[in-house]
């Protein structure tokens, strides 16, 4: 038996002897002075045997709140110390994909099932103002850090974060790769830093209305990730990202969001390094690159200015979503003697629909209850569709990229279902279509069917 | 290079607002932490807020002090611990002798760098026990009576137990001639009659008072004649034949003023104690001032007690800890056999 039970019941017990006493000393026809005696030392009894027990309570409360706390649940496992200031917290994904080529007759293309993305990671805070973030990658059988910053915050409008990280460009390249819409990111992305290591002012104002971020960075190619620079030039990026209706009454207009990026730089390549980006499809077939056979005189090389600009918005209203962005990629290139600046650009749109009426957000789906059939709960279903186009510059044809290997176009749409099981699991099945627009001896590269799925844990 | 320009064109009046924007935040506030023992609360309140009154008269700064109190040897393993205390007001000078031995974020000396050991105010020990003093109790060798029930914090943990148990201890010593043998038995038989053992001082002031647990309560003077002042029908204060002169101490906690740039404002509210308008607001609350002037004008509420220190009985604090609280010491052998 615990010692508080102990104490509670042998309170109980002198309350009641207690009592007996008392009515049996009523009986009396006077005050006894012993009865008295007794019954003031029974008393100071159990109000000691309450003290006492109030004693070990507060004591138990102070070695509660200096105990660090382990916390396990449906957000991940986490470590804190009793005052909250320093925390370790264990997160990650993993994502296995299956790809499965239709009308490729040939067989040209492999189907496959894959692990797309395993990624621990571990993020938490130093002494309350320094919160840091290290996510790895084990995807494909290789080890890659992904992301690995801290992040100084003590005051939210104005924070400072340094390391490696997404570049704050891209809307949908800044969302999780575990929140996705689609089972990969759309054409567009193709035009979009990824990963790069810098130094990036940001915050929050308006109470989350408006929100800002500033960086220098080392640089990387459209669509790249890097861990070093070749070059002394840095790229500079500022995205603005707007919620003008967050706070207001207008609750059809809260999710609506309007945000522009912009990144200017200059980079120059090598025939061995030529610092220029090739294209792949959602499949990740490569249907675009620039001329390279490692010679100076037939490498197409980055030789200075490159600039990116991007628009870019949602809506979120109920089960309803929608994004879009257009993305323009400006950048000199040379191969040989020649040079020009070629530009590209993709835009794309995606919309998507909870069928069982979730809210839907651009951090993903607020999902009440998880997958119990008996009590029938399902989970929650999502249909998507997206539609996306890239255009590389016509002046990139023939000098600088071939025509029979590079296409000048691709047009892609998507059909998916999510289904949302809990908050750690989802299944996705997605159809893929990209169309192309040359990148053939002959006429047009041939489309790419594909059947997307992926079987994805989070927590 | 002209992108380059640009970049820095954007990012340098950017990068100035943010650090102008942080200096103006740095100035605009100062705070103190005064970490101290458990009846100190309502002394420091007033203290505080006229301390705060005068600094902002001579300097024009807001300062704010924040206070945590608590048993006298917690808030001293608070500090070691890492709590930032810009001073520490503490019970005992021990507590603060820990603060150096065990962390050095203070020089050892430091009880010469202000005035009467570093102590502003003195205390002593006395017995409060319930009106009309049914228990007949006079002085020390009334508790150790059997029947009599003795409330008294534990001395691990709080600064006026150790300063109570000396007091008894010392008491024993004189009426024995010095026998330390039988000043040993004497507190043991103490301990025997104490029912429930608190970690502060205020905790054995809610045991006696608010849960009314035991005959008589061994506690400061100033909490002794705050209590009476608050139920002046209830209770009664005793002043044993002799008792122990309480010098609870105060100083700056250097590493932490000179990491927070507080020193200045940190070592004029240590000294204001000192001041006259600092010696009333202490006797106001019933702690023994050094200030001639203030002695006379509160002399009415402080009975005449004869008072030895700890330097002529113990050895000092040192010893004293050393001999009786340390783990396995003299505390430890009778509370263990109790």
């Amino acid at each position: 038996m615990k010692t508080h039970q102990l104490l509670a019941r042998s309170t109980t017990l002198l309350l009641f002897f207690n009592l007996a006493i008392a009515l049996h000393a009523q009986t009396r026809s006077g005050v006894d002075s012993t009865f008295q005696q007794r019954l003031e030392e029974i008393d100071q009894k159990q109000r000691i045997l309450e003290r006492k027990w109030e004693l070990q309570q507060e004591e138990a409360a102070v070695k509660a709140k200096d105990t660090p706390a382990l916390v396990a649940g449906k957000d991940g496992f986490a470590l804190k110390s009793s005052d909250g200031r320093f925390q370790l917290k264990l997160r990650g994904y993993a994502q296995t994909d299956g790809r499965f080529y239709l009308a490729d007759d040939e067989k040209r293309l492999v189907n496959t099932f894959l692990l797309r993305r395993v990624r621990p990671i571990f993020e938490g805070t130093f002494d309350k103002n320094f919160d840091y973030y290290l996510m790895l990658d084990f995807g494909g059988g290789t080890t890659v850090v992904q992301d690995a910053y801290v992040d100084f915050h003590y005051w939210p409008q104005a924070r400072l974060r340094l390391g490696k990280l997404k570049e704050p460009f891209g809307i949908e390249r800044l969302q999780s790769g575990a929140n996705l819409l689609f089972i990969e990111r759309g054409l567009p992305n193709n035009l979009v830093p990824n990963r790069d290591i810098g130094v990036q002012f940001h915050g929050e104002v308006a109470k989350g209305a408006i929100t800002y971020a500033l960086g220098a960075f080392n640089g990387v190619a459209d669509g790249g990730s890097a861990d070093s620079d070749a070059g002394d030039e840095k790229d500079y990026v500022a995205r603005l990202f707007l919620l003008p209706f967050k706070n207001s009454k207008a609750v059809a207009l809260q999710g609506l969001g309007l945000g522009i990026a912009v990144s200017t730089g200059a980079h120059i390549g090598s025939a061995t390094s030529p610092s220029l980006p090739a294209f792949r499809t959602p499949a990740q077939q490569t249907y675009f690159s620039y001329r390279a056979d490692g010679s100076a005189a037939n490498t197409t090389i980055a030789s200075g200015k490159r600039q990116r600009f991007s628009p870019q918005g949602y809506y979120y209203a109920g089960a309803f979503g929608l994004f879009g962005e257009y993305v323009r990629s400006q950048q000199e290139v040379t191969r040989g003697s020649t040079t020009a600046e070629l530009r590209n650009e993709a835009w794309q749109m995606a919309g998507s629909f909870m069928l069982t009426g979730h809210k839907l957000s651009y951090r993903g789906v607020a999902l009440p209850k998880p997958f119990e059939p008996k009590d029938g709960n399902w989970g929650a279903f999502e249909l998507a569709t997206r539609y996306g186009k890239i255009e590389i510059d016509d002046a990139a044809f023939p000098i600088f990229a071939d025509p029979a290997k590079a296409a000048q176009e691709a047009t892609a749409w998507s059909l998916g279902l999510n289904w949302y099981l809990n908050r750690n699991v989802k299944f996705t099945v997605d159809y893929e279509q990209t169309e192309f627009k040359g990148g053939a001896g002959t006429g047009n590269r041939a489309a790419e069917k594909v059947i997307f799925s992926r079987l994805q844990i989070s927590y | 290079m002209r992108t380059q320009m640009l970049a820095i064109k954007i990012f340098a009046p950017i990068a100035l607002l943010f650090i102008m924007s942080t200096m103006l935040h740095a100035q605009k506030e100062i705070t103190l932490l005064n970490v101290s023992y458990d009846p100190t609360r309502e002394l420091y309140q007033e203290y505080n807020a006229a301390f705060a009154k005068h600094w902002k008269e001579k300097t024009g700064e807001l300062v704010t002090i924040r206070q945590s109190h608590g048993g006298s040897s917690k808030q001293a393993r608070a500090v070691i611990d890492g709590l930032q205390a810009d001073v520490v007001t503490l019970a005992l000078a021990y507590d603060i002798d820990a603060i150096y031995e065990q962390a050095k974020l203070l020089p050892q000396d430091w009880q010469k760098r202000l005035p009467h050991n570093s102590a502003p105010y003195t205390s002593t020990l006395a017995l409060l026990v319930r009106k009309g003093n049914p228990k007949k109790i006079k002085d020390w060798d009334d508790l150790i009576r059997p029947g009599i029930s003795v409330i008294t914090p534990n001395p691990k943990t709080s600064g006026v137990a150790r300063w109570n148990y000396l007091a008894a201890w010392g008491y024993a010593l004189k009426q024995n001639n010095g026998d330390q043998q039988k000043a040993k038995e004497f507190i043991a038989q103490i301990y025997k009659n104490v029912p429930v053992l608190d970690s502060g001082a205020r905790g054995a002031t809610t045991t006696f008072v608010e849960r009314g647990i035991g005959d008589v309560l061994i506690n400061w003077e100033n909490e002794l004649l705050l209590i009476r002042k608050l139920n002046p029908e209830k209770y009664e204060i005793i002043v044993p034949s002799l008792s122990i002169l309480a010098e609870p101490t105060v100083t700056l906690v250097d590493k932490v003023v000179d990491k927070r740039k507080t020193r200045a404002v940190a070592q004029a509210y240590l000294e204001y104690l000192y001041s006259e308008a600092g010696q009333e607001i202490a006797a106001k609350h019933f702690y023994r001032a050094h200030s001639p002037a203030v002695v006379a004008k509160y002399a009415a509420q402080f009975p005449q007690i004869n008072l030895f220190n700890i330097d002529e009985v113990f050895g000092g604090w040192q010893k004293a800890q050393k001999t009786h609280f340390a783990d396995g010491g003299v505390f430890d052998q009778i509370y263990l056999n109790k």
